[in-house]
């Protein structure tokens, strides 16, 4: 199964080097258009949030990703040294509310629900282990 | 990193952006957005180069439309391509902004 892992630093100039060695990973495996934009949000989405609630912000190895992708789909594990936080049960935001009353945040791991399959989390040794999976439709080839 | 060019076209200001509007660009999104609603009666962004978006570049539309509405200003979001009308979708921003296939002008 073809594997790839990144440790990234917690700064937000690191998203750059997720995005090229994500796009990497998937034009190498001719994943499509699709898996790339989708591998892309999701991870930013994970990683800013270790940013934002971590306290994982200015120090070095924070945070890291192994993506592998089989036939139907792409497994994504993400792990941060940050508090504990279980996104797989955060509550849903409220998307119909009216624009002033619309609350800021919960967006992020909103869209990872929405994109992603068996999301799974795990507190192991002080970090954050979360583990999902991007299908890839058989019917659909790139 | 995005790029933002204006126009007006027949009374709407018109922002066009091209590029990815992640969390680094964001700010500058937000900035573009909302410089646009303090200076006109009429905006559309128009995101037909938009190639990305995350939650970030969407807290920057909703924090521009937060601002239109404020201002009693006008605000349209148009021409979405596929993957960022996919994320629109996903986030239900239909509930909260007028979003067109094509610039309203």
């Amino acid at each position: 199964m073809p594997q790839f892992r990144l440790l990234l630093n917690g700064n937000l100039k690191e998203l750059a080097r997720l995005t090229t060695e994500t796009t990497r990973f998937c034009r190498q495996h001719s994943l499509g258009d699709d898996v790339e934009f989708d591998l892309h949000l999701v991870l930013e989405e994970l990683f800013t949030n270790s940013l934002s609630h971590g306290a994982c912000r200015g120090a070095e190895d924070i945070a890291e990703f192994q993506l592998s992708n089989d036939p139907d789909g792409v497994t994504l594990e993400y792990a941060d040294r940050g508090a504990p936080f279980d996104p797989t049960t955060a509550p849903a935001p409220d998307l119909a509310a009216p624009l002033r009353d619309r609350p800021a945040g919960g967006l992020g791991i909103h869209l990872i629900r929405q994109i992603m399959r068996d999301f799974e989390y795990q507190r192991l040794d002080g970090w954050n282990r979360l583990r999902m999976r991007r299908p890839i439709p058989a019917e659909k080839p790139k | 990193m995005i790029q933002v060019t204006e126009e007006t076209r027949a009374g709407w200001h018109v922002v066009g952006v091209k590029g990815r509007a992640d969390s680094e660009a964001a700010d500058e999104l937000e900035a573009a957005l909302r410089a646009a609603v303090d200076g006109h009666p009429k905006v559309a962004a128009e995101f037909s180069a938009l190639d990305y978006i995350s939650s970030a570049g969407l807290r920057a539309v909703l924090q521009a439309a937060r601002a239109a509405e404020t201002r009693g200003v006008e605000f349209a979001v148009c021409s979405l391509s596929a993957p960022v009308r996919k994320v629109f979708d996903m986030s239900g921003m239909h509930h909260v902004l007028r979003i067109h296939g094509e610039l309203p002008c």
